[in-house]
């Protein structure tokens, strides 16, 4: 057992606990473990508890992570300091809401428009794309991007790496309007400067900069 | 278990790269002002130059110098490294170019240059 003091940014301001963990315990543990034996007013949100849903992500020691896939013990300090995602809006202590990430996704039109029904069925095979299927849009990518921060038009890595996916699958009709929404000067590709912080951050392992790289040339093509 | 969480953080060179590229071409925005200046006293005659060049020939302006190589070759080394991601080269050795490339020949030019700067400019 080790001990780690647990500073949570609240709406109400900062929050410390303290919290005796096993080294095999996430950072979600330590949330329930605050929430059932000291604070239960404290807000988070969680789903599927193995990395799947996306909706536990949030700021672990100023990096965005899924908590419940990170290991308080990996952290490497015996203070944890838990944050609501950045670049999203807080709707109460460490939940947000991801309505602006989701705008930003719908302007791509991520549905795929294909000719036949048919068609839709078979997902074509391709193993230079297949690991970019992985998203959870757990929003991570989103908050971790440095230029989303400062561009709120941007959007965003997850939003254009469901692009690339609609435009490289070809059963999509609509390559050239989603082409179109990517080539914008102020919120397509052209934003991103290469930080690589989607990449490093996503908790899935997409390169979403690769991504992101791939179309500018795409559209200098 | 701590590797993986040096992994981790190393995975953050890529903003590291971003924010000396930023900072670097700020600076060297500014000297290149201050280049341009220190020049178009020329334009005033010999005199005039003299005068302007002379302000640079103090041991502080001389360690300013030396800074100045700094920025440079991390600004031009990181600027190649920009370039081939931007081609679609070595993508996924990002991280390894920014420490070799940007930073690991970027130290060993900084040295040969800043020494003998150091030593004949600053300590003459």
């Amino acid at each position: 057992m080790r001990t780690y003091q647990v500073k949570v940014t609240r709406s109400t301001g900062i929050a410390t606990y303290t919290v005796e963990l096993e080294d095999r315990m996430t950072v979600l543990d330590v949330l329930f473990r605050i929430q059932w034996n000291q604070d239960s007013s404290l807000n988070f949100r969680c789903a599927c508890r193995v990395g799947m849903c996306g909706t536990c992500a949030m700021s672990i020691n100023r990096v965005p992570r899924l908590a419940c896939k990170t290991r308080a013990l990996l952290l490497d300090s015996s203070v944890i300091a838990l944050a609501p995602l950045p670049n999203l809006p807080v709707i109460k202590d460490l939940v947000v809401s991801l309505e602006p990430f989701f705008e930003q996704w719908k302007k791509i039109r991520p549905s795929l428009n294909a000719a036949d029904s048919a068609q839709l069925a078979v997902i074509p095979e391709d193993p230079d794309v297949s690991r970019k299927r992985d998203c959870i849009t757990c929003g991570i990518c989103y908050a971790a991007c440095g230029i989303k921060a400062t561009h709120k038009d941007y959007l965003g890595p997850a939003a254009i790496n469901k692009a690339f996916l609609r435009i490289h699958d070809p059963r999509d009709r609509i390559t050239k309007e989603r082409l179109r929404v990517l080539n914008d000067e102020w919120s397509g590709v052209w934003r991103c400067h290469t930080q690589f912080n989607c990449t490093a951050a996503c908790p899935k392992g997409i390169d979403l900069t690769d991504t992101i790289v791939r179309l500018k040339r795409s559209l200098l093509a | 278990m701590n590797d993986l969480l040096r992994k981790y953080r190393w995975q953050f060179s890529g903003m590291v790269a971003h924010l000396i590229q930023r900072i670097t071409g700020l600076l060297l925005l500014v000297y290149l002002f201050l280049h341009v200046r220190t020049v178009h006293a020329l334009a005033e005659g010999p005199a005039a130059f003299d005068h302007a060049v002379s302000t640079f020939s103090n041991p502080f302006f001389k360690l300013l110098e030396i800074a100045l190589l700094g920025a440079v070759i991390l600004h031009a080394l990181n600027g190649v490294r920009i370039t081939l991601l931007d081609l679609g080269l070595a993508h996924n050795r990002q991280r390894q170019l920014f420490w070799a490339w940007s930073i690991g020949v970027g130290a060993v030019i900084f040295l040969a240059g800043a020494i003998p700067m150091f030593l004949f400019a600053v300590l003459k």
